[in-house]
């Protein structure tokens, strides 16, 4: 310890200027402030609002459509109907939402369309304002389970709980996906959130049923399910005290808090009843549109995560083996058993470059690396959740429940079967709960952020949002980055921090905006077909460079460096 | 051992809380409510955790991203003259001039065409198109489709859009913002503000409605007008007095509608360089205000076919062959025409020399009180007035010439007077008041309400509304992070005069009367322009009242300075 402590000595005046940290912790110590997102609130609807006119990706329209499919319909019909190409593919508790929504449809939007199901919608202003406003009104959910958060918490906990739920409320993730490309994040995630909350404040039974209750909504929590199952088995369940002793099988039987195990799975259970019961008939039908296995490996474009390097690289050895294949055809012997040549005859250069990143949703065919079938993409995500989670199920505290939350969600966005680009908030949600404890959290956080906002930016690809979308991110990025540095704690292992990786990382960060730039006057400009993939491609390699690094350097953490886990 | 280790670093921590925490209370009781203007209004609050010395870099960038994400979004709303042919609007007449500046060679710029959007401004905005035109062609991948000569007229797509609206925004980083900035530091550094609420200002000023409205809204390119005036004004403030001329002679060249504030500086810099006998200095002004003239207008001399261009551009710039008003103005002519009509009872000829006399009567205050106090203090109020005056009683005035008189008025944000700002921001309201009917004309509403609502809210304007009562206390309404406490309660921002206090209800009460008319209420079918008329009234009277007002405040503070008021 001595020599740690002088080591620390000696680089502090360099490393972190000795005034910063005083100042902030009077920040903490102050109990006259307010701690309030209600300014927030106010000004980031103002903004929102002024939103209203402009971009709406064609979620707009499915969730228009499932309004009218739950509003004209009758709920046993609810999963089947398909007039329309946006079939009802969410759980039926966001059906019953979108019921409960189409119930205050004013009349100028019935009128103008709204709730006509119809194969493609016809609406106007009134049906984009009413829908927008939903969004707006739903997401208040967001910000009172932040707000009970803040509040509940300790006094010198406060100021760095206000800025994590600050960022989380201004989140250019909300904005984009929620307010200009059209979804209900901001809801759903307010759901996941308080089960996040509950979960800190040790309220395990509303932690489960919160979870539940986010699970029946949107599906895709599931990929953080294996978390939550271990820690609230691990913590309130299993009886792992110290009078434990092993004398016979008996003992066994008292690891178990069997109340507990009751209530918490009456809870959950009735959850699932009150959502699938209703439709118990024909779950199969429910099922096959929940999880419809027949897309494709990659999303519409590449979500910024492993197989969109594994893609890159199969590109770039197509184009390498093309170009030699070209001027010689003695190699042919090394490439006959590649894909390519099985339909080399009517491929040319551009063809093989441009598939798989049109926009088109469809199978996604490698040349040259070998193909992904969904099984791999389980077991690699599976593999890497369950590392995740065994920590837990020895020591289950808040902060490695947080941890491994963090972690199942970086696992099924870089190796999951068909992920959207929109699922990086699965990992950076849960990450923002972990970033104040410690300084060394922050290098990671900095980099999916940066990479994991600047890769939503081809949602928004009208050119109207593009300079909006940077100047948003730019300062959530310049705020937080700053006010997060702040407020974490600098651990006593702070030496162990890597100069080079954090100065690697900044730069990575700025080298975004001459990308993004880039990108946006390619895009432009138009300059030729043959570069109508080119910024999708830089956007997402680039940005999973980001993405992947940040995993390694939070699982580095997570797996290997203890005092940062002891609470 | 990590928290032994640890224990005395925090017990000094604590010795320094407890001093900075005393230094805090201190003041907080004392002086900041009466310093600081804008004292625990929501910028306040936004802006305070960046008070510390080291934070206070991003206070900057964060208000200037702030606004320029505002402005982004309002230019998402419709513009002027969207999808109305044949003739479109403000929106057209700029694509207009892009592409007649960047296809026809210069002799040609001031003939061609005048009939369909014909350019009437002065050289420096054509060389402005010209840029942005070869910017918005380089883009368009000479495709040419947004520019071609002839056959672009009336081309609407969203791709030229966000174009049209970037350079606006684009000309506003460039031109307004840095001056505005430097303005607010300047004024906050002699007023002994803090730099917090330098920025406060500064944010205030940059999120002025009308001016967001008009620009990222209805489309023009006022900022740049604007933001060459700051300049002049700075240097003015910093004494380099023919830099001063220089820029103001930009923004001449820019838009002929800053001849407004001509008098003020003609005022200023004689009574600086020729009558304190510094005749180097007059000289010298003399030199940069002929040279940037000529640097205007030389190149249409020179490439475009001499003398009579020149003249021809001078031609169509005045184009004193207009009548007196042409749409409903909130201004002295329009309003009294209700009751006298003067086209029927005088000749043309005849108008223009009474309102030129009358201007010129409006202007002798301001002009004789900078004349013979020559103080940086009074110059922003001597330029309001000034230019309100030009606004109330000059010829061939437009709705949207408010912007002249609300530039130095809106700059005034910098005063650390509560009843100055008050002022302001009654006066801010009425300007984008008194552009209801053009932005209604646009499909601005939306846009119009939020921005109302957005920059009031946030200078604290509607503090008196206080959602602590509105809502259960475990959602904590009130201020976020600042270090107000619960119970402080800011004041309304009315002025201290109870005359102000009842002029500035019973105008918000007509205000909202006209509107809730204009929305429920049909005007009779002999007068369809009811509502505008009654619209232009209520602003005229506002206008006029507010002139008064820095007339008076120019004669009271005439014996002071920026320190001392």
């Amino acid at each position: 310890m001595g020599h740690s402590a002088k080591q620390k000595n000696k680089k502090s005046p360099v490393k972190s200027p000795p005034l910063k940290k005083p100042l902030l912790q009077q920040i903490e110590v102050d109990e006259t402030r307010n701690y309030s997102l209600w300014n927030f609130w106010v000004a980031s609807t103002a903004l929102k609002i002024l939103l209203f006119p402009g971009y709406y990706s064609t979620d707009f329209d499915v969730h228009r459509n499932w309004m009218a499919i739950t509003k004209k319909l009758p709920l046993k019909e609810w999963y089947f109907e398909k007039t329309s190409q946006w079939t009802l593919d969410y759980p039926p508790f966001f059906a019953y939402f979108e019921w409960f929504l189409a119930q205050f449809v004013p009349k100028a939007a019935i009128e103008d369309g709204c709730l006509d199901i119809v194969s493609v919608g016809m609406f106007g202003i009134p049906t984009i304002y009413y829908q927008r406003c939903t969004v707006i009104l739903s997401e208040i959910v967001l910000f009172v389970v932040l707000q009970v958060y803040v509040n509940k918490s300790k006094m010198s906990e406060k100021s760095a709980n206000f800025v994590v739920a600050s960022s989380i409320v201004l989140s250019p993730g909300f904005l984009i996906v929620d307010h200009i490309h059209f979804q209900y994040n901001g809801f759903l995630f307010g759901i996941l959130i308080a089960s996040i909350v509950s979960a800190k404040f040790e309220h395990y039974l509303l932690c489960g049923f919160f979870f539940s209750v986010a699970l029946c909504f949107k599906h895709i929590f599931l990929y953080l399910a294996p978390s939550f199952f271990v820690f609230l088995l691990r913590a309130y369940i299993l009886n792992f005290d110290s009078s434990f002793k092993f004398k016979s099988y008996k003992n066994l039987f008292e690891l178990v808090h069997w109340t507990r195990l009751f209530k918490l799975a009456g809870v959950v259970l009735s959850t699932f009843a009150v959502c699938f019961l209703p439709f118990a008939r024909d779950y199969e039908q429910l099922l096959s549109r929940l999880f419809p296995f027949n897309r494709g490996l990659t999303h519409a474009y590449w979500a910024p995560n492993f197989w969109a390097l594994y893609s890159f690289v199969d590109k770039i050895l197509t184009v390498a083996v093309m170009k030699i294949s070209q001027h010689t055809n003695k190699l042919d012997f090394l490439f006959k058993k590649c894909h390519l040549f099985t339909h080399w005859g009517h491929n040319n250069l551009d063809e093989v470059i441009n598939t798989g990143t049109r926009g088109l949703v469809q199978d996604v065919t490698f040349e040259i690396l070998p193909q992904i079938p969904p099984k791999i993409t389980f077991t690699l995500t599976l593999f890497y959740q369950v590392i995740a989670v065994l920590p837990v199920l020895f020591a289950p505290t808040f902060k490695r429940f947080i941890g491994s939350l963090t972690l199942c969600g970086y696992s099924s966005f870089l190796f999951g079967w068909h992920v959207h680009e929109k699922a990086i908030m699965l990992v950076i949600i849960p990450f923002s709960f972990l970033v104040i404890s410690d300084r060394r959290l922050l290098t990671p956080f900095r980099l999916v952020t940066a990479a994991g906002y600047v890769s939503l930016f081809p949602l928004l690809y009208t050119s109207q949002d593009f300079l909006l979308k940077i100047l948003y991110v730019t300062i959530w990025c310049l705020i937080y980055f700053v006010a997060l540095r702040d407020i974490t704690k600098i651990s006593s292992s702070i030496e162990r921090r890597v100069w080079f990786f954090d100065r690697m990382a900044i730069v990575y960060i700025i080298t975004l905006l001459p990308l993004i730039v880039a990108c946006g006057t390619i895009d432009i400009m138009r300059v030729s077909e043959k570069f109508e993939f080119l910024s999708l491609m830089l956007y997402s390699v680039y940005c999973a460079l980001g993405v992947g690094s940040s995993w390694l350097g939070l699982s580095w953490l997570y797996n290997f460096d203890e005092p940062l886990w002891e609470e | 051992m990590g928290s032994s280790s640890k224990k005395p670093e925090t017990l000094v921590l604590e010795a320094r809380n407890d001093a900075t925490k005393e230094s805090a209370a201190t003041t907080t009781q004392t002086g900041i409510e009466s310093k600081e203007a804008f004292y625990a209004s929501p910028l306040y609050d936004f802006l305070s955790p960046f008070k510390l010395v080291t934070h206070q870099w991003e206070a900057k960038y964060i208000i200037v991203l702030f606004a320029l994400i505002l402005k982004c979004a309002v230019g998402l709303g419709s513009y002027s003259g969207y999808n109305t042919p044949p003739l479109f609007g403000d929106f057209e007449a700029q694509r207009h001039w892009m592409e007649l500046t960047i296809n026809l060679p210069l002799s040609q710029w001031y003939w061609f065409d005048t009939h369909y959007w014909g350019l009437d401004y002065p050289p420096l905005t054509a060389y402005h198109s010209y840029i942005l035109g070869y910017l918005g062609f380089f883009l368009n991948n000479k495709r040419a489709n947004w520019f071609t000569l002839d056959e672009s007229r009336g081309h609407e797509d969203l791709d030229l859009k966000s174009f049209m609206r970037f350079s606006v925004i684009l000309s506003e980083v460039l031109l307004y913002i840095p001056g505005v900035i430097y303005m607010c530091k300047w004024i906050g550094k002699q007023t002994k503000q803090s730099p917090i609420n330098q920025y406060i200002a500064a944010a205030a000023i940059l999120l002025q409605p009308s001016l967001i409205l008009v620009d990222n809204g209805h489309f023009q390119y006022n900022c740049v007008m604007l933001g060459l005036t700051v300049y002049a004004i700075n240097n003015l403030l910093d004494e380099f007095y023919a830099a001063a001329a220089a820029c103001f002679v930009f923004a001449i060249c820019f838009k002929q509608m800053a001849l407004f504030y001509s008098p003020i500086f003609f005022a200023y810099l004689l009574r600086k360089s020729l009558f304190q006998w510094n005749l180097g200095r007059f000289l010298l002004i003399g030199l940069a205000t002929v040279s940037s003239f000529v640097l205007c207008f030389l190149p249409l001399y020179l490439l475009g076919g001499g003398l009579s261009n020149v003249i021809q551009s001078i031609h169509r710039i005045f184009p004193f062959g207009r009548g007196l008003f042409e749409d409903k103005v909130a201004n002295f002519w329009c309003v009294s025409n209700i009751v006298v009509k003067y086209r029927e009872v005088f000749s043309n000829e005849e108008l223009k020399l009474y309102s030129l006399v009358l201007t010129l009567a409006g202007l002798l205050p301001s002009m004789l009180v900078i004349f013979f106090w020559p103080k940086k203090h009074l110059l922003l109020y001597a330029l309001a007035s000034c230019s309100m005056s030009f606004f109330l009683f000059g010829f061939q005035v437009h709705e949207k010439t408010i912007l002249l008189p609300l530039l130095p008025i809106t700059l005034l944000y910098t005063s650390s007077n509560r009843s100055v700002v008050s002022m302001v921001s009654w006066i801010n309201n009425v300007g984008l008041f008194s552009l209801w009917p053009l932005l209604q004309k646009d499909g601005l509403q939306l846009q119009y309400v939020v921005i109302f609502c957005l920059s009031n809210w946030l200078i604290g304007n509607f503090s008196f509304v206080t959602p602590k009562s509105l809502f259960p206390k475990w959602l904590t309404p009130g201020p976020s992070v600042s270090q107000v406490s619960a119970t402080y309660k800011r004041r309304t921002l009315l002025p201290r005069s109870i005359f102000w206090k009842l002029v500035i209800i019973i105008s918000y009460v007509a205000m909202g009367i006209t509107h809730m008319l204009d929305l429920w209420v049909l005007p009779p079918e002999k007068y369809p322009d009811l509502w505008v008329v009654l619209n232009c009234s209520v602003s005229c009277m506002c206008y006029m009242l507010f002139w008064l007002w820095t007339n008076y405040k120019l004669f009271s503070l005439r014996n002071q300075s920026f320190q001392s008021h």
